[in-house]
């Protein structure tokens, strides 16, 4: 299982957004232009110059893929009856009361639409990813603007005076207190049901996080808001992303998802990633998993579960780059252009012979400068390659390794075919102990 | 994809259950505490055996409520403060929190004058125990992080287990004992309900339930998890309580009959000359692996509790140096409590006024811990099942009723009433 070492906070986004957010409220007419929702839950619902009709209980905003979401209603109370009064009737959302057009307007129940949200009720004091400061939040305060075409949703406030301003008496509460606001156009926010809107309203900036920093958030979230987050990513991320967890929380989170999700999410890792997590597994629980993922995905784990975790076979990925010793390298380079999504573990080409065992293992940079009508059997050196025996313990992978001083070595099996590759960073993670939160640090504060 | 443990292979289910130990022990051993023991030894002392019966309607309340606690941690992964944060307002989760804050200071005191007087036991002044204990608490939970402060906790727990050999140093007439325990009796007087009273109290703390809810969600238990915690929840609590029935039956056969108690050293100075030097020894490790443990406990529950209600949780979780607020709180906590432990003169006032917090903070929390798992928004499937639920409201009331008693009980006592 990777542990992921601690990396350093990303500076750079956190500064674009204390800076985005200085710049914001530097601005005296924007702070004047907000309006909060904490404030102005409880208070007198009025038609234009006439009288109370109500009290405002919560406002309805619309997730709808926009950075900024629009208001679509409000609810009301009325007498001892809660209606739902649709956003054109709004007129004026003060500080203190809420204004409505018309005196006439029909009192319906509030009834969810898709992607709508009550903003006091679920989004207030509930979690929120902030996707510029990779953390998770929950939000002091909502803000409001008023915009061209009505009532948006601009900031979250998750600063801690405005909690006292909330307990603190009536008349401070309506007051912004814009301390630590977070640019709503920067927020995940959750708590939808699941509804044809889910993808569309996934934070475009959630794509630009590293796997690791999305491991961070979805170890931070609740139960629900993690099984959100990992739909809104989308596959590829989300196993990216499940890859760099820690063994307990991700073995956690595979259960709690239904099990067709756990096994494309699985399918979706890297193999020897996947069958890490695979092998925390109980006996029946993978033949669920195995069940549910398509059978090309379950025959490449399956061989990879039978190698104990510190050898070898199990440290190895079996997407390995073979090449038949009278290929040409130009055509092995046009297949490497097609297949982009293996990249990232390709470090060297493996050679082999007509009976399919391993002759050379031919670097990247020998492929880059070498003619394109070459053929591989020339570019194979005399020297041996660098391979170990699939039952071959941690410590003789990295004894071959730095001697060789290589980035990566070949696994073979007992007749010397090529079955997978093991590269250092794998090594790297298998020998740090475990780090992170649990580690035991002696460091003064 | 969520496999019932009864369905696990034999070697599995064996794991998991060496595995649980955790949050559950943790909490519920962290309420026999300094206070605890002094309440479990009085009603010995003064009663004999005739508490035992209403330890076990204790017990069942107990293990009720610390498994609702888990279990809204395991589902949503949430503290108890988030939670109600969530589901009811900011207002009703600060008002919890700072009951629970100044509640809590005060136990911390007691805890530090609990390890301050099983020293001075071992012949060790108190002046030279309390500020090393304060100082090792301290770095324990500072430097390491929550997985080895556990580890530290679990190992103190393992104090509890000299109250079964202090027992039998005693030699007990187990057929009272046996009678006692099942027979279900009260005895109608004014310093039974007293006692009864200052025992539910001190055995379902506040801090027990914030702590379990939070540790759990805290270490990532799911719902998959969950009945292995179930496991660890509920042992922990009977486990708990067996030891509290223990110090009860240690202190009913050595000195049985002699009147009250006022603290838990003075129990163990009591069983020296009667059951033996090394009963009274047994009672004064037993007194400061509960202090220590608790001296622990409480302050975090206190942090996650704060942080929670703020919205920073999970910085407690990471490493505790990272976490200002934290550890600004933590150690405060520590400091002042082990400061005023050592101030000479009586505090027992103090601590009784504490007391007086935690018993109306008790039944509010404990409402909420009810409602919440009562919800299915907040639980699914695993919300309260209706005998569940009524047992669990039964219980709730019948803790909150004790703890309101007490609570008159004390103002009327300033007034000059009772």
């Amino acid at each position: 299982m990777a542990r992921r070492p601690p990396f350093p906070r990303p500076t750079a986004l956190r500064l674009r957004r204390d800076r985005r957010t200085e710049r914001l409220l530097a601005n005296r007419a924007v702070v004047d232009a907000l309006t909060s929702v904490a404030g102005l839950v409880g208070r007198p619902v009025r038609i234009t110059g006439g009288s109370e009709v109500g009290r405002l209980v919560d406002l309805v905003a619309r997730w709808d893929g926009e950075p900024y979401p629009p208001i679509t209603g409000l609810v009301i109370r009325v007498g001892r009856r809660r209606s739902f009064i649709p956003g054109e009737q709004l007129a004026e959302l003060g500080r203190s009361e809420v204004t409505l057009r018309s005196a006439t307007f029909s009192l319906r129940d509030f009834d969810r639409r898709p992607g709508e949200v009550l903003l006091a009720g679920d989004v207030l004091d509930h979690q929120l990813v902030d996707v510029d400061g990779v953390r998770v939040v929950r939000a002091s305060d909502l803000y409001l603007a008023q915009v061209a075409d009505g009532w948006r949703l601009v900031g979250a406030d998750v600063g801690y005076h405005t909690l006292l301003r909330r307990l603190g008496p009536r008349r401070w509460r309506a007051r912004p207190t814009p301390e630590r606001v977070i640019d709503w156009a920067a927020i995940q926010p959750f708590g939808v049901d699941p509804g044809p809107l889910r993808l569309r309203r996934t934070n475009q900036s959630l794509s630009r996080l590293r796997p690791g920093e999305l491991a961070d958030l979805l170890e931070e979230l609740g139960r629900p808001e993690r099984t959100e987050l990992l739909e809104a990513l989308g596959p590829d991320s989300a196993a990216d992303a499940l890859e760099e967890m820690e063994a307990d929380e991700l073995r956690a989170l595979l259960r709690d998802l239904p099990t067709q999700r756990a096994a494309e999410l699985i399918g979706a890792m890297e193999p020897d990633e996947a069958a890490d997590a695979l092998r925390d597994l109980d006996p029946d629980e993978l033949d669920e998993v195995f069940a549910a993922m398509t059978p090309a995905v379950a025959m490449r784990l399956r061989p990879l579960l039978a190698y104990p975790e510190r050898t070898a076979g199990g440290l190895m990925t079996t997407r390995l780059v073979l090449a038949h010793r009278r290929e040409r390298v130009g055509s092995v380079r046009d297949r490497l252009a097609t297949q982009t999504d293996e990249h990232g573990d390709l470090d060297a080409v493996v050679v082999v012979d007509d009976g399919g065992r391993l002759l050379d293992d031919v670097r990247l940079v020998e492929l880059l400068v070498a003619d394109g009508d070459e053929i591989f059997e020339h570019l194979v050196a005399t020297s041996e390659p660098v391979t170990v025996n699939s039952d071959a313990s941690l410590a003789e992978v990295v004894e071959r390794l730095t001697e060789a001083r290589r980035t990566s070595v070949i696994v073979t099996d007992d007749d010397h075919h090529p079955i997978g590759r093991i590269l250092a960073d794998d090594v790297i993670d298998a020998l740090v102990p475990s780090r992170g939160r649990h580690r035991v640090h002696v460091r003064f504060p | 994809m969520i496999r019932p443990f009864a369905r696990m292979t034999p070697r599995r289910r064996a794991t998991l259950l060496l595995a649980a130990l955790g949050p559950g022990v943790i909490a519920a051993n962290a309420g026999n505490d300094a206070g605890g023991i002094a309440t479990y030894a009085s009603a010995g002392s003064q009663f004999v055996y005739r508490m035992l019966f209403l330890m076990v309607l204790v017990t069942i309340a107990l293990v009720v409520v610390q498994e609702m606690s888990a279990r809204l941690g395991a589902y949503s992964g949430e503290g108890l403060v988030s939670l109600i944060r969530e589901q009811f307002s900011l207002r009703t989760a600060t008002f919890a929190v700072v009951c629970l804050v100044v509640a809590n200071v005060g136990l911390v005191v007691s805890e530090f004058a609990g390890i301050g007087a099983a020293f001075e036991i071992f012949g060790v002044s108190r002046y030279l125990a309390v500020p090393l204990a304060a100082v090792g608490i301290w770095a324990v939970v500072i430097f390491g992080s929550y997985r080895y402060a556990e580890r530290v906790f679990l190992l103190l727990s393992l104090a509890f287990l000299a109250y079964p050999v202090a027992v039998f140093l005693g030699k007990p007439n187990w057929g009272q004992v046996a009678t006692n325990t099942l027979w279900p009796h009260f005895i109608a007087s004014h310093g039974f309900i007293v006692l009864a009273v200052a025992l539910v109290g001190t055995t379902i703390t506040p801090y027990m339930q914030l702590y379990q809810a939070a540790a759990v969600s805290d270490r990532g238990i799911g719902p998959d998890d969950y009945p292995r915690e179930r496991i660890d929840s509920v042992g922990g609590a009977i486990f708990a309580n067996v030891i509290s029935m223990f110090i009860i039956i240690a202190t009913a056969a050595a000195i049985g009959g002699t009147g009250a108690l006022s603290s838990a050293d003075q129990a163990a100075r009591a069983l020296e000359p009667v059951a033996g030097a090394g009963a009274g020894i047994l009672f004064a490790v037993g007194l400061l692996g509960a202090s220590a443990l608790a001296a622990g406990v409480v302050p975090l529950s206190t942090a996650y509790g704060l942080a929670e209600a703020v919205g920073a949780e999970r910085s407690v979780s990471r490493h505790f140096s990272e976490a200002k607020l934290f550890l600004g709180l933590f150690t405060a906590q520590v400091a002042l409590g082990a400061a005023v432990a050592l101030i000479p003169g009586n505090l027992i006032n103090l601590l009784l006024n504490t007391q007086i917090l935690n018993g109306l903070i008790t039944p509010v929390i404990l409402v909420f811990i009810l409602i919440l798992a009562n919800r299915r928004t907040v639980l699914g499937d695993a919300v309260n099942s209706p005998r569940f639920r009524f047992v669990a409201t039964v219980s709730v009331i019948g803790v909150g009723l004790l703890a309101v008693v007490v609570v008159a009980q004390t103002v009327g006592g300033w007034l000059g009433i009772a």
